[in-house]
């Protein structure tokens, strides 16, 4: 039953909104003991359940990423430096969700502040999730949880989810679930604990496509409060058209380093469709380090207000306040946040700031330009979403960090470039799901969900 | 060639806004700690800063009045440092492209050069109980956090205390013609980076003085500590308004690094030119120009009216009624007479300008007379009274009644025989020995010119 098929039923009375929420927490605690889906429950789902308004999510259960706000719910962005932070008011996103009669059942799994690709980046002393189809294997991340739930729940439930460099598109691929990440700007980011604010994306992730498209069009819609969010006209992503789709293949993610069942899969999914092949050096050469650093940068300038004195963490006030942050940061930070604000700091310390996160910049700039002489020519342009099926914990543990990194050149591309883009299940391999990346020029959703449409 | 005394300043005024920088709080009003505050201003997880289109519009002016270039856009940076009055840890302000740069201000005859004006938000103001380092803790409010200010920084132009007092009232007048600046509400501070020739130009740099007034003192006691006690290396010093001291703060080492990247949640704003030159006040280059121009002021008078906001609001409101050259004259002279001598800067005068201006109409109309307008002006100065009344109560009013000046007259010209002979024999001093005889008797209520007259036509029958 997809959230349309729920709600309509919810609203003729058929399911009881406050029963099913219960439900859904039970199932989803079940779950959760075993996989490590969620980092909070809403306790008080069933009771709000009972005074829902009867919109286009009425009755429906929610999860959300840690890192977004939820008013009042311990979210943390999966980081122990905010444990016991509840915040002050509802993301933007939220307030939709929340105005459309949906239920926000729990914060989900993350690596802190979305720094992973397979979620085994875990604040200190957090569990790790396990991937859905394979407990030895990682769900993917950033947001590991929010996948693997929706994958593993037999309820329906969608999971409002964030990407910055491809925290959607990786953990979906993983699961076997859709992951929506929608055109930077397309979506308040009023409410997101930032990672890196150029980049960072609330979406979507469902079992189904018109799930994604609901869910899109709900969350759309310009902000007052982020000024980097677009004002334009809401877009009908429920409502279907036939449309004809010049599509591309890039030509370096069929290349090297690509499981051949990932390269197998995707053909086979395009089936009879017409596509060429298309070619994005630079992406692909400098893709990474571009992202990285100016991810970085900005992600070490968005961690130095977690300091034991405002919010989450703290300790008796007292000492020097260096000394004092110092040890608060030092204490309640993992290794991997520590990483990246050393990295992220190095590189706009004034002697490395122009030939790092300067440079970076104006890379990122001719890679949007890269990416925007193929969207003249073609509606969409294709990539598998992973190069690889979820790989096992012991084989994580092995890579080393640069290794690790390298994991997101699928996905880095159009975040970095602020491109929507879909992860959808092209397929299995091994027993584990594969998935392909369907991309589209700034703002044109609705091509990318149409386009899924027509490969479901 | 540098001369004696080096002086640079960097100063923050606050701009006039009703809320602040990124966020709708109200940049004044209640004065209990932390509740002018919002998850923006207090940095919150998710919060995100907007940028207020009033400030960016206040410092783009100030940009053109300054001379400056004028950016193309408003770009924001992130400033970082750990400090407990940040709430984010760092500080939105400009860096790369200020939003104006190469500009100037000319004071009496020199042109202090400005190298960039930008755009900040204050951060939280620190309490220190007992002053720093007595109590072992400081309180931080985050009331002022996120108030808007621009920075001015200058060229190391300004030659002594009197230059760097004088370029900051420039500052001011400027702000404050434009609307960007209230003195009853804003701050302004500055930092001012001194050297002098005897210690071969060692830098020290001299934080948080506040008003004009304190500058001029903080530099002059720099300067005379200076050369007495010498300065080792660079210093960083504060002043003690209190005590009229600068302190030592901490020697210089290094620069600090910032690692400033452009703050991603703003996106830039484009500056429209055209439109804010039309919403360009007239500066008081131009003031004085027109001044000399349409009311035909002195060189001298026009550029003294003009430089100063409050002169030249009082002096343009009393045109509208009365003779320019008399406001002017009255302005200049007794006016600031009146101020100097209650020791009220022209730029602090609260006095009320319609009863000035009631009161420059009386004298007009010579229903007062000079002495009597002078006496009125000391108690208008410092006390808020209603001229017309207060003449009237007081029995001031000119003796325009020419029987009686007459009467007058005739009476002193009978007691002062001696001094009308000497007259009669060219000695014309004499007249105003019998003029005064006739002011007494008056109480000083007729008009000394009539008074002459008269007294020339009787004496001369």
């Amino acid at each position: 039953m997809n959230a349309a098929e729920f709600v309509r039923q919810a609203k003729s009375g058929k399911i009881d909104p406050v029963k099913n929420t219960k439900k859904f927490l039970e199932e989803s605690k079940k779950i959760d003991s075993d996989y490590h889906y969620f980092l909070k429950f809403n306790e008080d789902a069933p009771k709000q359940a009972k005074e829902l308004k009867k919109g286009r999510l009425y009755g429906l259960p929610v999860s959300v990423k840690d890192c977004i706000c939820v008013k009042g719910l311990e979210s943390r962005a999966g980081s122990k430096i905010l444990e016991g932070y509840e915040p002050v008011f509802d993301a933007a996103a939220i307030e939709k969700i929340k105005a459309e009669g949906g239920v926000i059942v729990g914060k989900t799994a993350q690596d802190v502040f979305g720094f992973g690709s397979f979620n085994v980046n875990v604040g200190i002393g957090y569990k790790v999730p396990k991937n859905p189809f394979d407990k030895t294997r990682a769900t993917g991340g950033s947001s590991g949880g929010a996948a693997g739930m929706v994958q593993k729940s037999e309820l329906p439930h969608i999971a409002i989810s964030e990407s910055t460099g491809g925290s959607i598109a990786a953990p979906a691929c993983y699961c076997g679930v859709y992951g929506m990440t929608p055109t930077y700007g397309r979506v308040s980011r009023y409410g997101l604990m930032d990672y890196a604010n150029s980049m960072d994306k609330i979406g979507v992730m469902a079992k189904d496509i018109e799930d994604v498209a609901l869910v899109m069009e709900i969350i759309s819609g310009y902000d007052e409060r982020d000024s980097t969010s677009k004002d334009l006209p809401a877009e009908k992503y429920t409502e279907k058209s036939d449309s004809r789709f010049r599509v591309a293949v890039v030509k370096e993610s069929l290349g090297k380093g690509v499981e051949q069942d990932v390269k197998k899969n995707l053909i086979a999914k395009l089936g009879k469709l017409k596509y060429e092949e298309v070619s994005l050096p630079l992406t692909f050469r400098y893709g990474i380090q571009a992202y990285y650093l100016i991810s970085l940068s900005e992600a070490s300038t968005n961690l130095a207000k977690y300091c034991g004195m405002r919010y989450g963490k703290h300790e008796k006030l007292e000492g020097n306040f260096n000394e004092y942050f110092s040890g608060v940061r030092s204490k309640n930070f993992s290794k991997e946040e520590k990483r990246r604000i050393i990295l992220g700091t190095f590189a706009r310390m004034s002697g490395f700031r122009d030939a790092f996160y300067m440079k970076a910049l104006q890379v990122r700039t001719k890679i949007i330009e890269e990416y925007r002489q193929h969207f003249r020519k073609y509606d969409i342009v294709v990539t598998p979403a992973m190069p690889n099926i979820a790989p096992k914990f012991s084989e994580i543990d092995k890579m080393t960090p640069l290794e690790n990194y390298m994991m997101d050149i699928m996905t880095v591309g159009p975040n970095l470039a602020g491109f929507p883009h879909l992860s959808m299940p092209s397929g299995f391999s091994k027993g584990m799901p594969t998935g392909m990346l369907i991309i589209a020029d700034h703002f044109q959703e609705k091509k990318i969900i149409d386009f899924a449409r027509s490969l479901k | 060639m540098k001369g004696e005394v080096v002086i640079g300043l960097e100063v923050h005024a606050e701009l006039n806004t009703e809320s602040k920088l990124f966020c709708a709080c109200p940049t004044q009003g209640e004065e209990e700690p932390n509740t002018r505050t919002c998850p923006v201003c207090l940095g919150h997880p998710g919060s995100k800063p907007v940028a207020n289109k009033k400030a960016v519009e206040h410092a783009a002016k100030l940009a053109m009045a300054l001379n400056c270039r004028l950016a193309k856009q408003v770009i924001f940076s992130r400033k970082s440092y750990f400090y407990p009055d940040l709430a984010k840890n760092y500080q939105i302000t400009q860096y790369e492209v200020p939003i104006g740069e190469n500009g100037s201000i000319d004071i009496s005859g020199k042109r202090i050069r400005i190298k960039r004006l930008h755009i900040e938000e204050d951060p939280a103001s620190m309490i220190h109980p007992g002053g720093i380092g007595k109590a072992g803790y400081v309180l931080v409010d985050y009331n002022r956090s996120g108030n808007p200010l621009a920075e001015i920084v200058t060229e190391p132009d300004i030659a002594s205390p009197e230059e760097a007092r004088e370029f900051l009232k420039a500052l001011i007048t400027l702000l404050r013609y434009l609307g960007a600046f209230d003195p009853s509400k804003n701050i302004i501070k500055a930092d001012a980076n001194i050297s002098i020739k005897e210690t071969g130009y060692k830098r020290a740099e001299i934080k948080n003085i506040t008003g004009f007034r304190e500058i001029e003192k903080a530099l002059e006691y720099e300067i005379a500590r200076q050369k007495h006690e010498g300065i080792s290396s660079q210093e960083t010093r504060s002043w003690d308004a209190e005590k009229g001291m600068t302190q030592l703060l901490r020697k210089k080492e290094t620069e600090e690094d910032y690692g400033y990247i452009f703050d991603p949640d703003l996106v830039p704003i484009d500056i429209e030119r055209e439109e804010l030159e039309k919403k360009l006040p007239e500066l008081p280059d131009k003031k004085r120009r027109r001044y000399t121009k349409e009311y035909r002021l002195s060189e001298d008078d026009a550029r003294i009216l003009a430089g100063e906001f409050s002169l030249a609001q009082i002096f343009e409101k009393a045109v509208e009624k009365t003779r320019p050259v008399l406001a002017a004259r009255w302005i200049r002279g007794e006016l600031m007479r009146v101020l100097n001598y209650n020791k009220i800067d022209t730029s602090e005068m609260k006095i009320n300008q319609a009863q000035f201006i009631s009161l420059l109409q009386l004298l007009e109309k010579k229903k007062i007379t000079d002495a009597t307008a002078q006496k009125i002006l000391e108690k208008l100065a410092v006390d808020d009274i209603d001229v017309e009344s207060y003449v009237k109560k007081e029995k001031l009013g000119a003796v325009s009644d020419l029987r009686m000046i007459e009467k007058y007259c005739r009476e002193a010209i009978a007691e002062n025989l001696q001094a009308v002979s000497d007259y009669k024999s060219g000695k014309d001093i004499a007249l105003n020995f019998i003029l005064g005889s006739v002011m007494r008797k008056s109480g000083g209520k007729a008009d000394p010119k009539e008074v002459k007259e008269t007294l020339k036509k009787l004496i001369n029958l």
